[in-house]
């Protein structure tokens, strides 16, 4: 009766082993890999290799390329808006870093706060304003900043302190502009990091309150002392995320400003798109394209090497 | 006594349930809820009420003619039936590919599978523009442009790893029993897959459905540069080129943004949850 069981085992282990020179993975594998291959890994080379090349229309059309060797590289280095433009990207990536997790962690201690019918609301609304689509709320942002009809203007008017605000153009200074992009995305971006900071708050042990409590914390020093600690971890990884996404953004700004006025708000996913396909000059968006994913790399890089670290025990 | 009373009394002053709390909170709704409410106000009044010179707070007569001028739009049926064509095709692609990918890199051990892990999140952070220019040259030396293949293809780029990642967390949760089982009566590999695994993660399988039905449908700017014909639009591309018009319909415009968010916010309520948990377990697409 006890010999079935060290049987059984052995059989089990022989089993995992043939399991593991079998042939099925792969094959399961396979449809994945080739997407992969097609939709990342070859365009992926091919941006660095068109990065070196002269592609402009001619290449195009005629299927002609010259190698230029780093001189797409050199042109961003020495063009007068490498600097403006970078600096831009990071201005407005850290501006929403600040603004979106600041707001965020807000609202989530506010949700702890609130009594039930009014957490409600705030999360009728944030849901509202988290799921609605890029390209909706970049069109509605038009309308309510729209001279004379955006009620963003009429409203500025009746507050009375800057005045007759009615026919105010937003696109006409880069300023502006501005506001109008970081308030479109932190009004997208700081739900997602409330909700996500709430689920954190939410699975802290109320022995951790009611023993600080008894040490005579205050509201501050609570938060300071149990909460932040709880969610540092969770601080942390938004933050990332919002970096990595913020100096990314494309849309909003392309759909509402273009890049403009005068470039004033072209940041390097701007810039890389419009060398590419308003200058129709592929080679230099390339090297524009490889310059930020490198710069964001490096940024991330701490990030990065955590992943690759926990994907040893993947 | 006189302690707990004294936690008790301090527990009120900390979190309180104050007016100040609730003060904030109400401020915070309004402004967060008012471009929704405004949206919404908006689409339903009539054209002239929308350019009155002092707004309107609630639309009166309530007016479903904006809806009405967005459907009758040129393009407006076209576009949302590429839409709903491109998001179905990409949505089965993911979740057929990711199911079968997932199964391979969580239930075998094989060579490379941890470097296969690792570029998968890696690829996650790759800014779409730099996958942009190289399948515009790609797609276009293909003769590719202006097909939903094309599209479809890039949009897997990035539905593909998070899909994966998605799934990997319910894959990991069936336990090696229940395979070692089914094997020990005489299943084969395929049968494993379709009768033990499948079952056992279509709850994820309908949440990667969802976050990949909401990253297609809601895109613009791939589908801007791959699909070049009017005819072929989706809809992101139709609403924002029919912005660009001279002498804007902003009633139709914005009945258009409502139909074509209502989806997308519905899916949302849906898996709100999920969302939280995916978007934060390492999967890294704005």
């Amino acid at each position: 009766m006890s010999l079935p069981t060290p049987v059984a085992r052995q059989d089990r282990r022989s089993r995992r082993k043939t399991r593991s020179t079998t042939l099925t993975p792969l094959f399961l594998f396979a449809p994945a890999a080739l997407v992969l291959i097609a939709a990342v890994g070859y365009p992926l080379v091919r941006l660095v290799i068109s990065s070196f090349q002269d592609f402009g229309l001619k290449s195009l059309f005629l299927g002609e390329t010259s190698w230029v060797g780093f001189q797409n590289y050199i042109n961003i280095f020495t063009s007068d808006d490498f600097w403006p433009v970078l600096l831009r990207t990071f201005a407005f990536a850290g501006a929403c870093l600040v603004l979106t997790v600041g707001l965020g962690m807000m609202m989530s201690e506010l949700m702890m706060r609130l009594n039930k019918p009014m957490r409600v609301a705030l999360n009728v609304v944030l849901i509202l304003a988290w799921a609605i689509p890029t390209v909706t709320a970049t069109l509605i942002w038009q309308w309510l900043f729209q001279p004379p009809y955006g009620v963003v203007n009429w409203l500025i008017t009746r507050l009375g302190i800057f005045g007759d605000f009615t026919d105010h153009n937003w696109l006409t200074t880069p300023g502006d502009a501005w506001i109008m992009v970081t308030l479109l995305v932190v009004w997208q971006g700081a739900p997602f990091i409330a909700f996500t900071l709430y689920a954190g708050q939410s699975q802290i042990p109320r022995e951790y309150y009611e023993a600080a409590m008894l040490d005579g914390a205050s509201g501050i020093k609570i938060y300071t002392t149990v909460t932040f600690p709880f969610l540092k971890a969770i601080i942390y990884l938004v933050s990332v995320l919002t970096i990595i996404w913020r100096f990314n953004i494309f849309n909003q700004i392309w759909i509402l400003t273009r890049g403009g006025p005068e470039g004033g708000t072209t940041t390097l996913g701007i810039w890389s798109f419009r060398e590419a396909f308003a200058g129709n000059d592929y080679g230099q968006g390339a090297a524009i394209a490889v310059v930020t994913a490198g710069i964001l790399m490096l940024l991330t890089a701490f990030y990065v090497r955590r992943l690759v670290r926990s994907g040893e025990q993947l | 006594m006189s302690v707990p009373l004294a936690a008790k009394r301090r527990r009120r002053s900390f979190r309180s349930r104050g007016p100040g709390a609730h003060i904030l909170g109400l401020l915070l709704v309004l402004i967060w809820g008012f471009p929704t409410y405004w949206m919404l106000n908006s689409a339903f009044k009539t054209p002239d009420k929308l350019t009155s010179v002092e707004p309107e707070f609630f639309p009166s007569p309530l007016s479903l003619e904006a809806f009405i001028r967005a459907f009758l739009k040129p393009g407006f049926l076209t576009s949302l039936g590429n839409s709903l064509l491109i998001a179905l095709i990409v949505v089965l692609a993911s979740i057929a590919v990711g199911f079968l990918a997932t199964a391979a890199l969580t239930r075998f051990r094989f060579f490379g599978r941890k470097a296969i892990l690792v570029t998968i999140l890696a690829i996650q952070m790759i800014p779409s523009i730099a996958l942009l220019i190289p399948l515009f040259l790609t797609f276009r030396d293909a003769n590719m442009l202006n097909t939903y293949w094309a599209l479809a293809l890039a949009y897997l780029a990035s539905a593909l790893p998070f899909a994966i990642w998605v799934l990997r967390g319910f894959f990991q949760s069936i336990p090696e029993e229940i395979d070692e089982a089914a094997r020990l009566d005489g299943a084969g590999d395929l049968r494993v897959l379709w009768s033990i695994y499948f079952p056992l993660v279509l709850p994820g399988l309908i949440s990667t459905a969802v976050f990949t039905f909401i990253e297609a449908w809601n895109d613009y700017i791939m589908a801007y540069i791959l699909l070049q014909e009017q005819a072929k639009y989706t809809l992101p591309v139709w609403l924002v080129s029919f912005n660009q018009d001279t002498g804007i319909d902003y009633g139709g415009l914005i009945a258009a943004s409502v139909l074509f968010s209502i989806p997308v916010v519905v899916f949302f309520l849906l898996v709100q949850r999920n969302l939280v948990a995916g978007m934060s377990g390492g999967a890294v697409k704005g």
